[in-house]
């Protein structure tokens, strides 16, 4: 078939190709259903972008994008490309702005039909002890830099350290929350300025924190290893790193988009700018990028924590009694080297995640102890009425997409039109009605992040499920939601 | 008003047309404040300097735009007027010197409609079509 006059190949249901073509050094591939080809990427410029990451030096079998694609800066939102560690390139652009953009999912011991009384006074309590919104500041004490710093390199070892957690937390955290080579000396003075009132603060737009029952178990063993049964009451935490991430993004682009005259590079798209990974360049991006990817970790750490202490402010139970943990932490905006089977040899190489999640199988040397036997969790955010998901992850992935999945649901209408569409109506009383206490810093926000605004996660879920990248454990829906 | 926005699923689009490339920045300084906030007591308190190299004017563009940026969200600084603009082009490409006027953020006069993450190199080319300077800028949000 054609989209915007280009070919793609059906290869299974869930799976298309794009045959390499002009400068493309691999084939591009998407997963995705039929119905979403012809509706929500039929005028989306996000196929061209999975042809234009083809062209990065050292691409490794092929550019990949998940079924929530759709239109980035550079990679598009979705995509996944391995570059080779010699030959290869690391691309600010393949990881986004909001550098370890995640989602931490906690569980309770609390059953939603006990307590749902009381969540509305719940979300008042996450509300008034998070700090939200545009420019959010001062969950914590201002940091001074030589904190920052240390955030930068201890990641969430940091927030524990400090009282804001536990150290199972940082075992059931992706990298332990602390991923290795962070070089601080990196991180321009002004990334740390703006990191030094931010952290333990959720931000504005999509991100939100989440009070979720679980629905719908699709998988009972593994539902069961990861601490998970129906009617539960768990909270979820997206969020990233908030300015000190977009600072960096911005620095390193601008001194990359100078590198592709330097290394002779011929690139589709400025915004695909990239370095040599053994390049100084290349170095000194990932050794800040980490940093920044540590400071996301120590954030959501944070947040946890306030969120566990609302939990005992409203409940008064003691902590046994409310059985407050973390499930996992996953990030899905980060380049990582990681080891993948490349034409039947291991190999180590560059694996660029811009919207995508981790997604590792069972017996995986690095996930927690504590899920070898089944496999990581991978969360996949929905819209703030509908549903969530959390899947697991299999040894398909490792084999198709670089241990990698969808990362949620990917807006189809603008702010504009969503504002024009909740125009008359009571959001926040419809909301109510379905049974969800929201709070937030504007009532736009809430127009603007209207559930219609969204795609139906489930039918992302469903292709990662059927397509075996990830496979479905449970479906949670909100109950309470606070946002920027 | 020389500046539109426009229809963007996820961020916000804006274009802009001016008869000098020095108010073609002056505009787009004017559509970033539009973007990111609200706020009738727009008022001048004081004013700073700023000086900017790049090697293309979009390259500059971005640098002055995304200071406006940091000055809002890290100095809570609001930028309201531009008062001196001065642009020239330099043997190895383009320099920037601009005094801007503003006021300090204040929760009870302003109001923050979006953050932007960065002002983003997509789709940005400043063209010159018949003495009329134009570009588009998208903003990351």
């Amino acid at each position: 078939m054609q989209i915007l006059g280009i070919n793609i190949e059906k290869i299974t249901e869930n799976l298309w190709e794009i045959p390499k073509h002009g400068g493309m050094l691999v084939p591009g591939r998407i997963y995705t259903s039929l119905n979403m080809l012809e509706t929500t990427l039929q005028n989306d410029e996000a196929i061209k972008q999975v042809i234009n990451v083809a062209y990065l030096p050292g691409i490794q079998k092929y550019s990949l994008a998940m079924p929530d694609i759709h239109w980035g800066y550079g990679f598009p939102i979705g995509g996944v490309a391995a570059t080779d560690l010699n030959e290869g390139v690391i691309s600010p652009g393949g990881v986004g702005y909001d550098i370890n953009c995640g989602v931490r999912l906690a569980r309770t011991s609390l059953e939603y039909d006990k307590v749902k009384n009381k969540i509305q006074k719940l979300v008042e309590n996450l509300f008034k002890n998070i700090p939200t919104g545009v420019g959010a500041s001062g969950a914590i004490k201002k940091l001074s830099p030589s904190e920052i710093k240390r955030i930068l390199t201890k990641g969430s070892e940091w927030a524990v350290e400090n009282g804001f957690g536990n150290l199972q937390d940082l075992e059931l955290t992706e990298e332990n929350g602390k991923i290795k080579d962070a070089d601080a000396d990196v991180v321009s003075s002004r990334a740390i300025e703006r990191g030094m009132d931010q952290a333990g603060t959720l931000g504005s737009g999509n991100h939100f924190l989440e009070v979720d029952i679980v629905e719908e178990i699709y998988d009972d063993k593994v539902a069961e290893v990861f601490g998970l049964f129906k009617n539960q009451v768990v909270i979820q935490i997206h969020t990233g790193s908030r300015g000190l991430g977009y600072q960096i993004c911005e620095d390193f682009l601008k001194v990359l988009v100078q590198a592709e005259k330097k290394y002779g590079f011929k690139l589709p798209d400025k915004q695909l700018a990239c370095a040599p990974i053994n390049s100084n360049e290349g170095q000194n991006y990932l050794g800040a990028m980490r940093g920044a990817a540590n400071f996301a970790w120590n954030n959501r750490q944070i947040i946890m924590h306030l969120a566990k202490k609302s939990f005992l402010d409203t409940f008064s139970i003691s902590e046994s009694e409310l059985g407050f943990n973390l499930i996992y932490d996953v990030c899905h905006n980060i380049a990582k080297i990681e080891e993948h089977l490349i034409d039947g040899e291991k190999k180590k190489v560059c694996v660029h995640r811009k919207g995508a999640t981790r997604a590792f199988p069972a017996n995986h040397k690095l996930i927690p102890i504590k899920y070898q036997s089944v496999g990581q969790p991978v969360l996949i955010p929905g819209d703030m009425s509908r549903y969530s998901f959390v899947l697991v992850g299999t040894e398909k992935a490792m084999n198709e997409t670089f241990g990698s999945s969808c990362h949620g649901a990917g807006r189809v209408q603008s702010r504009h039109q969503a504002l024009k569409e909740a125009k008359g109506r009571n959001l926040v009383d419809e909301l109510t009605k379905s049974g969800i206490v929201i709070q937030a810093k504007g009532y736009k926000t809430i127009a603007e992040e209207m559930p219609h605004a969204y795609k139906d996660v489930s039918e992302v879920v469903d292709v990662m499920h059927y397509a075996g990248i990830s496979n479905k454990v449970a479906k949670i829906r909100p109950v309470g939601v606070i946002k920027g | 008003m020389p500046f539109k926005f426009i229809e963007h699923t996820a961020d916000i689009a804006v274009e802009i047309e001016e008869d000098s490339i020095e108010k073609l920045f002056i505009t787009s300084a004017n559509a970033w404040r539009t973007s990111v906030m609200e706020g009738s007591s727009i008022q001048i308190e004081s004013s700073k300097k700023f000086i900017f190299t790049s090697n293309t004017l979009e390259g500059l563009l971005i640098e002055f735009l995304s200071e406006l940026n940091f000055q809002l969200y890290t100095h809570k600084w609001v930028f309201v007027s531009v008062k001196e603009i001065k642009l020239q082009e330099l043997t190895t490409g383009f320099q920037l010197e601009v005094e801007v006027l503003g006021q300090s953020f204040n929760n009870g006069l302003h109001f923050l409609k979006a953050e932007i993450k960065a002002v983003t190199y997509h789709q940005m080319m400043i063209e010159k079509k018949e003495n009329i300077f134009s570009t588009r800028i998208v903003f990351d949000i």
